[in-house]
């Protein structure tokens, strides 16, 4: 029906979001280049079997933690402001997905041969 | 605009505008009315059951039609009458108590009712489609598989689809109520409907995942072939039941916690008393939500989970009794002093403190693991859940229909009648259930079809049945005055009940469709109480008046509705007569069309939601000018 009907931006504002933008997209490029570094590492390790395997998993698993830090606060913007209550959820939900899974492994699987 | 014309226009657009709204308070009417007749239907399938067990040796109902019965008494009360009541109530206040003119959503808000809806109905199509599911509303996995026919998964389907609506709903709650007060409206101050809201939505978040995955496994294992809980092929069966008590117990709290909100605002109203122990009250209501998933063992614990485990979730369960019991001490002292007001919501109120409570005790008692063992699977299990859904969150959705009725519909129900209704219910509702505490104790399974003569079970289940029909007393006088309410149509004015507290209180009745002419500045917990004792009894604008930006309505939801309805008959037929299908379909014909009829409702749903997502819907604004002219029809209109 109706257009939105935005006020054009002032000159400084357009310059300040341009600044604010450039600073963002360089944020994203190192934490992508960090990331795929991480990955062709990971990768490698596994692949080449130069350390034993029982070293190579938890590198593997820190770096997949790493990553997925990365992940949330580069590129799916934890980082800025108003984003408490995202962080919130996300940290309750880690919790409970993190019960669930250590009492189904226990209950459900090692439990019945334990007993 | 297209609102303003539409008064006066015929059924067809009506019935159009209720299709395509966005609004939600029209939403709110669509989930009463649609979660109103699940209701009846809920209750039409509680007296047949207590028809068939009035007597010993009952053949009213056969073994497997009374399975079904049970089956879809409880899945309909759970997911299609109280769930959606409790939405209706939610979408007729939060916007107005938060000041906000819809939800952040408006367009899921109307996809999830609709999608509620046909979940709804498709779930009830299998009475006349070969039969109801029959494993009970917990659909236990073994059971659910070895069950004959669809009827099973008419349940999996059917929640699904309508499980989907209510995911988008919690989410789209939680969203407006985190970002859309207005301003002066801390969290602090938000009444304890919406922080109850806040908290049920977010359980739904977190819950309604777990039950779509194992609703998920379980279509997967009936119609396409996958061993999840087929034991012979290496599946494991307990896991649907942690699956599903992980998303049914929370379940539980998402029930009750918006009921809890519901009383908190009528005790303040009528005992004309500021909330006792507000930020108690908050933090309970969040600690009972944490707690809520810490629990859920608690309905298996007879399943042999081992000591360890046991002892644990016993712990944990009788936790949750203290944020409980900080609750109803603070109900109880909020109208301690307070001058009362006995209205019918008050009434309903004041029987819901006890009633509850009861629920609750027995519930401590069933978190005492050894003793469960004896409870387990007996009557008295049924005794102490309908406790506390009856007596917590059918008493809420009674009151809170008489309490909230004039801003939903602009008139008072009838006080008298009113009262005849709760009189029937309360007297009715101990009379069934109190009874059934000591059937349990006696020995009486639940979820069998009869019992025989000369067990001692006869007087106390004809007792138990006299008052299920008091029950259906007080429902049909409620219905009677609704259609007396609904056909004088005596319009009120703002804050009919004289004592309202809270922002939806402040606005002339009828609710414009914008809500709020000037978005309010809040000043204090209860916003129009302190108006009234501090300022000149009206809200203060935080805006100028102006132009404001609107969705417009849309025929989307409904027809990405209609494609699930329509895939799930495809998914359901798919495997009949398939080599590789379970036992319960593998003998019946093979239908050919079945994939096609899958695939063109998927179609159907991508296809509007890719219109939804391509085609630019930039809604519209309502000008200045209008709401002048509406503020200035106001004033000329006096009160
Ligand atoms: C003080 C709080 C509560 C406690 C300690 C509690 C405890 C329990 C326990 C231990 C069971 C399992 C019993 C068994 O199957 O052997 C149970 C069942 C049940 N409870 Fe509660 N409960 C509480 C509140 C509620 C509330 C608020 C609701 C609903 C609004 C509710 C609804 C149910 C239902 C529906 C079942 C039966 C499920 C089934 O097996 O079909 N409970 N409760
Ligand atoms: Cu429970």
């Amino acid at each position: 029906m109706a257009e939105l009907n935005q006020e054009p931006m002032t000159k400084a504002q357009l310059e300040y979001l341009r600044r604010q933008r450039t600073r963002e997209m360089r944020q994203q490029l190192v934490s992508f280049g960090l990331m795929i570094f991480l990955t062709f590492i990971a990768f490698g390790l596994a692949g080449m079997e130069i350390i034993p395997a029982q070293f190579t998993i938890p590198i593997v698993l820190g770096f997949a933690f790493i990553q997925v830090i990365l992940q949330f606060y580069y590129f799916m913007h934890m980082k800025d402001n108003g984003h408490q209550f995202a962080k919130l959820f996300m940290l309750t939900g880690f919790y409970f997905a993190l019960a669930f899974c250590v009492t189904f492994v226990y209950i459900v699987w090692i439990g019945a041969p334990v007993n | 605009m297209a609102q303003t014309s539409a008064r006066k226009q015929g059924v067809g657009s009506v019935i159009w505008e209720y299709l395509t709204t966005v609004d939600h308070k029209k939403i709110a009417i669509l989930y009463l009315i649609a979660g109103g007749f699940f209701f009846v239907l809920g209750g039409i399938e509680a007296m047949l059951i207590r028809i068939q067990l009035a007597v010993p040796n009952n053949d009213f109902l056969s073994a497997g039609l009374f399975n079904e019965m049970i089956t879809m008494h409880g899945t309909t009360m759970i997911f299609l009458a109280a769930m959606p009541l409790l939405f209706a109530f939610m979408n007729a206040t939060v916007p107005l108590q938060i000041g906000a003119r819809d939800l952040a959503f408006p367009f899921l808000n109307s996809l999830g009712v609709w999608l509620f809806i046909f979940g709804g109905i498709f779930l009830n199509l299998s009475w006349f489609m070969g039969g109801a599911p029959d494993a009970g509303w917990t659909s236990y996995a073994s059971l659910s598989i070895a069950s004959p026919g669809h009827g099973i998964d008419f349940y999996a389907l059917g929640l699904q689809i309508s499980g989907a609506g209510t995911l988008i709903t919690g989410i789209n709650f939680a969203t407006t109520i985190i970002t859309m007060r207005a301003p002066g409206m801390t969290y602090m101050r938000m009444p304890l409907m919406t922080w109850t809201t806040l908290v049920a939505s977010v359980l739904i978040v977190f819950a309604f995942p777990p039950l779509t995955i194992g609703i998920f496994l379980l279509i997967f294992d009936r119609m396409f072939g996958s061993n999840f809980f087929i034991v012979e092929a290496g599946g494991n069966t307990i896991i649907w039941e942690h699956l599903f008590w992980i998303f049914g117990h929370p379940e539980v709290y998402i029930l009750i916690l918006p009921a809890f909100g519901i009383f908190s605002e009528i005790f303040a109203t009528f005992a004309r008393k500021r909330l006792f122990g507000y930020s108690a009250m908050v933090f309970a209501t969040v600690l009972i939500g944490f707690f809520g998933f810490m629990v859920w063992a608690h309905h298996m614990f007879t399943v042999g989970l081992g000591p360890t485990a046991n002892a644990i979730f016993a712990v944990a369960t009788m936790a949750i009794a203290v944020p409980t019991g900080i609750k109803i001490f603070n109900w109880i002292a909020t109208i301690w002093g307070g001058s009362i007001e006995f209205t019918t919501p008050m009434l309903y109120a004041l029987a819901f403190i006890p009633s509850f409570t009861m629920g609750g005790v027995t519930g401590i008692m069933q978190a005492a693991a050894p003793a469960d063992y004896q409870y387990h699977d007996s009557y008295f299990i049924v005794a102490h859940f309908h406790y506390v859904i009856v007596g917590g969150v059918v008493f809420a959705l009674l009151a809170g229909l008489h309490y909230y009725w004039p801003i939903m519909f602009n008139t008072m129900l009838n006080e008298t009648l009113g009262k005849i209704t709760f009189w029937f219910f309360f007297i009715g509702f101990h009379m069934t259930f109190l009874i059934q505490h000591f059937l349990g104790l006696w020995g009486m399974p639940r979820r069998v079809f009869t019992y025989l003569d000369g067990q001692g079970y006869n007087a106390a289940n004809m007792i138990s049945t006299i008052g299920a029909f008091l029950m259906a007393i007080a429902v049909i006088v409620l219905v009677v005055n609704i259609i007396i309410t609904l056909v004088k149509n005596e319009r009120v004015g703002m804050d009919p009940w004289g004592d309202g507290r809270t922002l939806e209180w402040s606005i002339p009745l009828p609710v414009p469709y914008y809500n709020f002419a000037q978005i309010p500045l809040v000043r204090g917990l209860d916003a129009y109480w302190v108006e009234k004792k501090e300022g000149n009894g009206k809200m203060m604008p935080s805006e100028s008046l102006g132009d404001f930006h609107m969705p417009n309505n849309s025929i989307l939801p409904v027809v990405m509705s209609l494609g699930l309805f329509i895939a799930a008959f495809g998914a359901m037929y798919f495997p009949d007569g398939k080599e590789w299908a379970i036992d319960a379909v593998s003998g019946l014909d093979t239908k050919p069309w079945a994939l096609p009829v899958l695939m063109i409702g998927l179609a159907i749903t991508f296809v509007s939601m890719g219109i939804r997502s391509w085609k630019d819907d930039l809604g519209y604004y309502v000008t200045k000018e209008e709401v002048e002219r509406d503020l200035e029809e106001l004033e000329r209109g006096g009160k």
